[in-house]
């Protein structure tokens, strides 16, 4: 399932490096996701300031 | 400019930082006239003022002119968003004057002392060598000082007055950009953890802190010249914010493909750099779309005037939006793949990026500055542009277009035979510079080259002379 | 019930901004602790023990380099001291450099630390690259130790009249604009002849540093273009 590592070094982050893309997604997914979290807690915000 | 309109210190010393980056911005082209004229004729003064030493001028003048009007603009719009006069005017002041001086005794040993033995003597007093951060220490230190009292007054003043969104993104992101200059000023013997600090200042000033700077501007030039709705102009920012950070900071991954750090750089500078165009391509349409918006609203009142209340400041600040998304975003996309950069990193093509961009993304809405400070100093409530203002923009925006292209053609025959036919040795180095494609580009780069002084040389003149006109509306 | 949009909330977008500004920031910091130590110069008990780094010791002097291409990197690497089984470092073959192969870790980390001064001090970076970084003026000098150019067939070791590369590059240091190889000189920026030593060390260890294949087939073709 996981590719051998090629790296002179092995790191964690080069281990997340599988292949096209895997590391670059995860970074950008664990950046972008919480933005859900605050999506969520503004909402409510804003319909409390309503109600 | 016989009567001075402004009662601001801050708006006056503003002015201050712009006369003296307009003269930087001058000894920039100059340098870079030199530079071009030896890639045709190699032997223009050689030994006198040898490339290395008009090329450490060209790009140190052109970073300290910016920094220069950037904090001129920080002075400027201070008091407009804030309410009051800005705290800490003397303290500036002083500054303007420590760092002016710095300045020129650094230019002056530039030129005239050049280089110095392998010693630390020469990193302290002379050049450290190092592209973009050629400042001897003891500059670097005095940058530092004169920035942390810049940081302060904006902090002071912020704190003191009203904190709108552009201040509060401006504080944050003025912090950043003073604390990331300290990470280049170190010494170490080995050279790939010396350019590993080395990209934290140049990749996260002009691809992170500066676009933010130039994001915050140009949101608040929106709101003074076209009356854009404040609210819907920060929204704009913080969402720009987020991008261009969040691409931006990241994306320093494309310049640790090949300094000997892992391979893991690839991936991550391939596909953050590859999203920074999204916030530029952002910015662009938001600056259309507030101004299309805006001149609606006007004529649906039955007004038919437009609502720029300043023609060539805003001519500036749409070309930076379209300058920065086709320079920095365009450009910069072309080589930003490991795949690509592997071939094209150290050619011409970077050459060819770093003119569009520096010119699209700064040098353009910094010149729009320019021309606000004019126009207010003068009193003047609608300002027009007038014919120099007109060919001054033609002929630099021109210049420079034309540079790109003739050095992005010579950097295609440079990937070609020097890195993909010759695999990049001394031979096939000057295969490559022979090419016909490559000449013929060095040609046309300097050609562009004068073109654009002398479009600079009109835009001074009418910088000078378009607060007398008198087709203004007063 | 008529709702404001979260998506045309200014606080929303600052938080958003907030968040991603500081955890991106966050994040560089941690890959910057994990590429440092990678990338943190070896010294002279790696290579005796062959441990490869991707910024080996200083005592890569002492041994020969040569640029290979690696089936498990997919790219080329640099190769000292002659390949094993794996095609990687064996550290085993010696090249003599100014007359010496057994620079002690001391003797040879002084030369380098003077080259690279001296590549800071004489502003090589405003007309050549290194790493690829720089002016493009004049070639890179990543791997240019390698340079056929400099080689035993080279002609620019015969224009200096020297009979090692490490003399050669080192005379036409001190004296660029004595030997006028193209239109385009080297200027004479008083570099001595201390200096120029520890210049050819500095660029012979620069050639070592694992570059993860930049520049790519260096020094591989010959006659390409014009034949020759």
């Amino acid at each position: 399932m996981f590719e051998p590592f090629t790296d002179v070094v092995p790191s964690f982050f080069g281990w997340l490096n599988q292949g096209p893309m895997t590391l670059t997604l995860f970074l950008h997914t664990v950046i972008v996701l919480p933005m859900y979290f605050i999506y969520k807690q503004e909402k409510a915000r804003l319909e409390q300031e309503e109600g | 400019m016989a009567n001075n309109y402004l009662t601001s210190e801050s708006k006056k010393l503003a002015t201050w930082y712009f006369t003296f980056a307009a003269i930087l911005f001058g000894a920039q082209l100059l340098f870079g006239l030199v530079a071009a004229i030896q890639y045709v004729m190699p032997g223009f003064l050689f030994e006198i003022l040898d490339f290395s030493v008009a090329r450490t001028v060209h790009i140190n003048a052109l970073v300290i002119w910016m920094v220069f009007a950037m904090m001129g603009s920080v002075y400027w719009l201070l008091p407009d968003e804030t309410g009051i006069e800005t705290v800490g005017i003397g303290l500036g002041k002083l500054f303007y004057w420590v760092f002016v001086a710095a300045i020129v005794v650094v230019v002056l040993v530039y030129l005239f002392v050049q280089v110095g033995p392998a010693d630390q003597t020469t990193i302290w007093f002379i050049m450290e060598g190092r592209e973009y951060l050629e400042a001897p220490r003891w500059a670097d230190i005095g940058i530092v000082v004169v920035v942390l009292g810049f940081i302060y007054n904006l902090y002071a003043t912020g704190m003191k007055g009203k904190r709108t969104g552009i201040v509060t993104v401006l504080m944050a992101d003025m912090l950043a950009f003073a604390g990331i200059y300290l990470a280049g000023m170190g010494y170490t013997d080995n050279i790939s953890v010396d350019q590993f600090w080395w990209w934290w200042v140049i990749h996260l000033w002009v691809e992170a802190t500066w676009e933010v700077f130039v994001g915050a501007i140009a949101a608040y030039g929106l709101i003074h010249m076209i009356g854009a709705h404040r609210k819907v102009v920060e929204m704009w920012l913080w969402i720009e914010v987020a991008m261009l950070f969040g691409s931006g900071i990241l994306g320093i991954g494309h310049h640790y493909f090949w300094i000997g750090t892992p391979e893991y750089w690839w991936e991550i500078g391939a596909l953050f750099s590859a999203l920074e165009p999204l916030p530029l391509v952002a910015m662009f349409i938001h600056v259309l779309y507030d101004w299309g918006k805006q001149q609606g609203a006007q004529e649906a009142q039955g007004k038919e005037v437009s609502v720029v209340t300043n023609k060539p400041a805003f001519t500036w600040f749409v070309l930076q939006a379209f300058g920065n998304f086709l320079g920095a975003g365009v450009w910069g996309f072309f080589h930003t793949f490991p795949q690509v950069n592997l071939y094209t990193h150290g050619t011409q093509f970077t050459s060819a990026h770093g003119h569009l961009a520096f010119f699209g993304a700064y040098a353009t809405i910094l010149i729009g500055m320019f021309y606000i400070a004019v126009q207010n100093k003068n009193g003047i409530k609608v300002m027009k542009a007038t014919k120099k203002s007109i060919w001054a923009t033609c002929m630099i925006f021109g210049g420079v277009l034309g540079m790109t292209v003739a050095l992005t053609l010579a950097g295609y025959v440079q990937v070609l035979v020097s890195r993909a036919q010759m695999g990049a040795t001394w031979a096939g180095y000057f295969d490559g510079q022979a090419g016909i494609w490559f000449a013929q580009g060095m040609d046309w780069r300097l050609i562009m080259g004068v073109v654009t002084f002398i479009g600079f040389i009109i835009l001074i003149k009418d910088l000078l002379s378009i607060g007398s006109a008198t087709h203004h509306e007063r | 019930m008529a709702q404001k949009s979260v998506w045309s909330d200014n606080r929303f977008w600052q938080r958003s901004a907030s968040w991603i500004t500081g955890f991106a920031a966050m994040l560089l910091i941690w890959l910057t602790f994990d590429t440092i130590p990678q990338i943190m110069m070896g010294n002279d008990t790696d290579i005796k023990e062959g441990v490869t780094k991707r910024v080996p010791g200083p005592t890569v002097i002492n041994y020969k380099i040569t640029y290979e291409m690696s089936k498990r990197r997919g790219h080329e690497i640099p190769v000292i001291g002659g390949a094993n089984a794996e095609g990687t470092s064996s550290f085993q073959e010696k090249e003599l450099f100014f007359g010496r192969d057994d620079w002690s870790q001391e003797e040879a980390m002084e030369m380098l630390a003077l080259g690279k001064l001296a590549s800071q001090a004489k502003n090589c970076m405003n007309c050549h690259t290194l790493l690829g970084n720089g002016a493009y003026y004049a070639p890179d000098l990543t791997k240019s130790w390698l340079d056929p150019m400099w080689g035993p067939e080279g002609p620019l070791q015969a224009m200096t009249g020297k009979s090692t590369k490490e003399e050669a590059m080192a005379e036409f240091l001190i004296n660029p604009s004595q030997y006028p190889t193209h239109a385009r000189m080297m200027p004479k920026l008083g570099i001595t002849a201390a200096e120029a030593k520890g210049l050819v060390a500095f660029l012979k260890h620069m050639s070592t540093i694992d570059t993860n294949g930049f520049p790519r087939n260096f020094g591989k073709i010959k006659g390409a273009v014009h034949g020759k």
